[in-house]
């Protein structure tokens, strides 16, 4: 029996009937996060190019247009090529696709609002954040098809090579909160860690920021769907839903989960941006939406400001550059937490 | 760039010093790390700068027209469909014939009329039966409305006629006459253009021969055709003449005119025909002056015959005086214009009648274009024109001809000998064969181009095991 007081109200239920309750609100704010994600992200691509976006489907500025997309390629036709492994064809966009919607299993949306308030949360995002590639690979290797193969095998070796300095950079952010829970890490954030004085915060925010980008497969970085060179990559042979959700309904997913996570992470989650009175009577969850909102239109506009690198050139960046940087934050970062006196950042 | 141009500077200035000491590796290791250096320092900045570039971008105005809500108000050259005046059309062909694509269709027949007098011939008259223009084959190009010697063409903006069927798209005379109230009446003419019907007027425009003049006599152009040209092809400058004698006339107004006459005295050296805005100039600077109403110029009147007159000797005074007094304001004038400039501001405004009339008796030499008339290449005669006649003959003979026909190509082929014409197609030369093209008689060799000879594709297993239900 669980006791669940929110708004001022007071509810006990059971352990079914809560976990029946949480499954209920995340089957809702996944996809609808996508759909408004991507809604989100035609307008701001229209307008950067001087350019309306959607207008016409759903009557008002067209704010349907991507209900319309996806119920159009439920509608298509599920192509599966003779000569593809059929099992792990069909399955790999579930295996893309199901992390995504776990990742905001551990998200605070607000002090209380959270469906798992884990104790290893972060250990718990990066260990199930990189889990989508198996199903890029699994995609790009059954799908009989060499540019699916070569899309596969990119996404791969650009995982391998962004996933460090993602789990470097979040570890770093882990001890100087001292903790791997996501709650407490908010907590720890009376500054958020992107304000915090030596730059190790500022830093980390970069560093996570770029390999996330690339992991997600974002240009610059979108090397394994490079749809001019090797035609979406591990995605060539799909169509119809298994195409729209391995493929762009896990990538908008993805996108808002991101900008979600980073805005805990690295900008305070739902605390205010600075620790004064006034600030502190706006309830956490419009900070949240607000740090979500800023990030998610932060990285739209980075993905559509900077054209592809070449895939050598991704690999020179990360091996050369940014694994290096990442371990020397963590250095700083310990270097920080051992070293500096206790008043200056507790 | 201020780093650029610092970043080369300094590289530069390394490999002179050190490279005198005959160390030129250090020299070129000193630059490389130099560039290195620069370079790390600009990473990040160029990537901040495109992103404000689109951070900017997507804060200015959007330049869509939503389109069937919205629509665009068109070019009125736009060439949106092609309407006819049916009236007009006198079945001259001139369209179809000229259509690239061949896509107008006419069809007529003639009538006859009786005649308008007693005893006169009867007339004939052109009736258009069918006037079609095929718009799935038409390119737009606007020929037929070009060529149309009677204004029976036009174009129209309108442009929304897709049809679900494609020979819908022939649109017959009487859907090309319904386009006809979409067309836009012609815009007005320029101002100062000839109005159709009036004559043309002769080198009269008085001030412009006088101001002309001095330059155009200098670069040996005609006076009368230059002048005449740069008042129909500059109508900005025919609005200027009168400015200037508005302003000549009411003296409040030339402190507010006198910048915008300074502006078009410095356009003016730029050539010689725009020599009659040097005169509107001058007055008002010579108005300022005097800070005093001057009189209307009387040469400024129309008619040559006013002009020559007593009032030409005041023009003259008038005209000498002015020089006098522009030319020493120019000289103190800060930012004045070069000396190229002022030079023909000194030259006198007007002429005396004197010099005037020289000047429409002798206008001046022409200016001889170098013209050479396209030689035609001589044919050479190669054949012997009666050696050629008699083999014809024979040859003609042999296959059976009728004497008749055998001498008169026999003649035929005579005469072209004699000019040289060929009998045969004309040889090819051989000696410098082009490898592409083929030679007469032998299949072109294929040129080896280092791929592999094309075979017939085998598909691989692939990576893939066969699945349960192959094996």
């Amino acid at each position: 029996m669980y006791e669940i007081s929110m708004f001022g109200l007071s509810v006990t239920i059971t352990a079914w009937q809560l976990l029946i309750v949480k499954l209920i609100v995340i089957l809702t704010v996944v996809p609808v996060g996508a759909l408004a994600g991507g809604y989100a992200m035609h307008k701001e691509l229209g307008h950067l190019q001087h350019r309306l976006g959607p207008m016409y489907a759903g009557g008002f500025h067209g704010w349907a247009q991507t209900l319309a997309d996806g119920l159009k390629f439920i509608y298509k036709e599920d192509i599966i090529p003779e000569r593809a492994d059929r099992r792990v064809f069909t399955l790999a966009p579930a295996v893309i696709f199901v992390p995504v919607i776990l990742l905001f299993l551990v998200i605070p949306i607000d002090r209380t609002l959270i469906i798992e308030d884990l104790d290893i949360g972060l250990f718990y995002l990066l260990a199930i954040g990189s889990v989508g590639v198996i199903g890029v690979l699994m995609a790009g290797w059954s799908s009989a098809n060499k540019y699916a193969l070569i899309g596969g095998l990119r996404a791969a070796a650009q995982l391998i090579a962004y996933e460090l300095p993602i789990v470097l950079s979040a570890a770093a952010v882990a001890m100087l909160a001292g903790t791997l829970s996501i709650t407490g890490i908010v907590e720890a954030q009376d500054w958020p860690f992107l304000l915090w004085p030596p730059g190790i915060g500022l830093l980390a925010f970069l560093v996570f920021l770029v390999g996330n980008i690339a992991e997600m497969n974002l240009p610059p970085f979108d090397m394994p769907v490079a749809e001019s060179e090797i035609i979406t990559g591990a995605f060539t042979e799909y169509s119809g839903m298994r195409f729209i959700f391995g493929f762009f309904f896990a990538e908008m997913a993805h996108m808002v989960a991101f900008s979600a996570i980073a805005a805990t992470l690295f900008l305070g989650g739902y605390r205010p941006i600075v620790p004064w009175g006034p600030l502190e009577a706006i309830p956490g969850i419009l900070w949240f939406f607000g740090k979500f909102a800023f990030m998610f239109f932060f990285i739209v506009w980075v993905r559509f400001t900077f054209p592809r690198l070449r895939e050598d050139q991704l690999q020179k960046f990360a091996w050369k550059f940014m694994i290096p940087v990442s371990l020397g934050l963590v250095l700083a970062a310990g270097a920080w937490v051992l070293y500096a006196p206790e008043q200056l950042w507790r | 760039m201020a780093l650029d141009e610092k970043r080369v500077s300094d590289a530069s200035a390394g490999v002179g010093s050190t490279g005198e000491k005959s160390f030129p590796d250090a020299a070129a290791r000193y630059e490389q790390t130099r560039l290195k250096k620069a370079r790390g320092m600009t990473l990040g900045i160029g990537l901040l700068k495109g992103m404000a570039v689109t951070l900017k971008h997507l804060f200015k105005r959007n330049s869509v027209i939503q389109y069937p809500d919205e629509r665009q108000d068109l070019s009125p050259r736009t060439r949106g469909v092609i309407a006819l005046k049916e009236e007009n059309c006198t079945v001259c062909m001139l369209c179809g014939r000229e259509c690239p694509d061949w896509c107008i269709y006419i069809d007529s027949h003639k009538e006859t009329l009786p005649p308008k007098r007693e005893g006169g011939r009867q007339r004939k008259r052109n009736v258009l039966d069918r006037f079609a223009i095929d718009y799935a084959l038409c390119m737009y190009c606007g020929i037929c409305v070009e060529v149309c010697p009677y204004d029976a063409l036009f174009w129209s903006r309108e442009f929304e006629y897709a049809e679900y069927d494609i020979r819908n798209l022939t649109h017959e005379k009487e859907r090309l006459s319904d386009w006809m109230a979409t067309v836009l009446p012609p815009p007005p003419l320029e101002e100062g253009a000839l109005l159709p019907g009036q004559p043309e007027p002769e080198m009269a425009a008085p001030e412009a021969p006088a101001a002309a003049a001095p330059t155009t006599a200098a670069t040996g152009a005609r006076p009368a055709t230059t002048t005449a040209s740069a008042v129909e092809a500059r109508p900005e400058q025919a609005e200027a003449a009168p400015k200037g004698s508005s302003a000549a006339t009411e003296p409040a107004r030339p402190t507010e005119t006198l910048p915008e006459g300074e502006q078009k005295d410095e356009t003016m050296t730029v050539g010689g025909p725009e020599a009659p805005k040097e005169q509107p100039a001058q007055m008002t600077e010579e108005t300022k002056d005097q800070g005093a109403p001057s009189e209307p110029r009387v040469a400024k009147e129309p008619g040559p015959a006013e002009a020559s007159d007593a009032s030409g000797g005041r023009v003259a005074e008038e005209a000498s005086a002015s020089a006098a007094t522009s030319g020493a304001e120019r000289s103190g004038e800060p930012a004045g214009p070069s000396d190229a400039e002022a030079v023909p501001a000194e030259e006198p405004a007007e002429l005396t009648p004197a010099q005037k009339a020289q000047f429409q008796a002798e206008p001046g030499p022409n200016v001889e274009v170098p013209h050479e008339d396209p030689k035609p290449i001589a044919l050479e005669r190669t054949e012997d024109p009666e050696e050629v006649y008699r083999q014809v003959l024979e040859e003609q003979r042999a296959k059976g001809s009728s004497p008749q026909v055998a001498e008169a190509r026999a003649k035929v082929a005579r005469v072209k000998a004699e000019r040289g014409i060929k009998r045969g197609p004309t040889p090819v030369e051989v000696d410098k064969p082009v490898p592409s093209a083929p030679t007469k008689g032998q299949p072109a060799e294929p040129e080896p181009s280092g791929a592999p000879e094309a075979k017939e594709i085998t598909p691989e297993p692939g990576p893939v095991a066969p699945t349960e239900d192959e094996s």
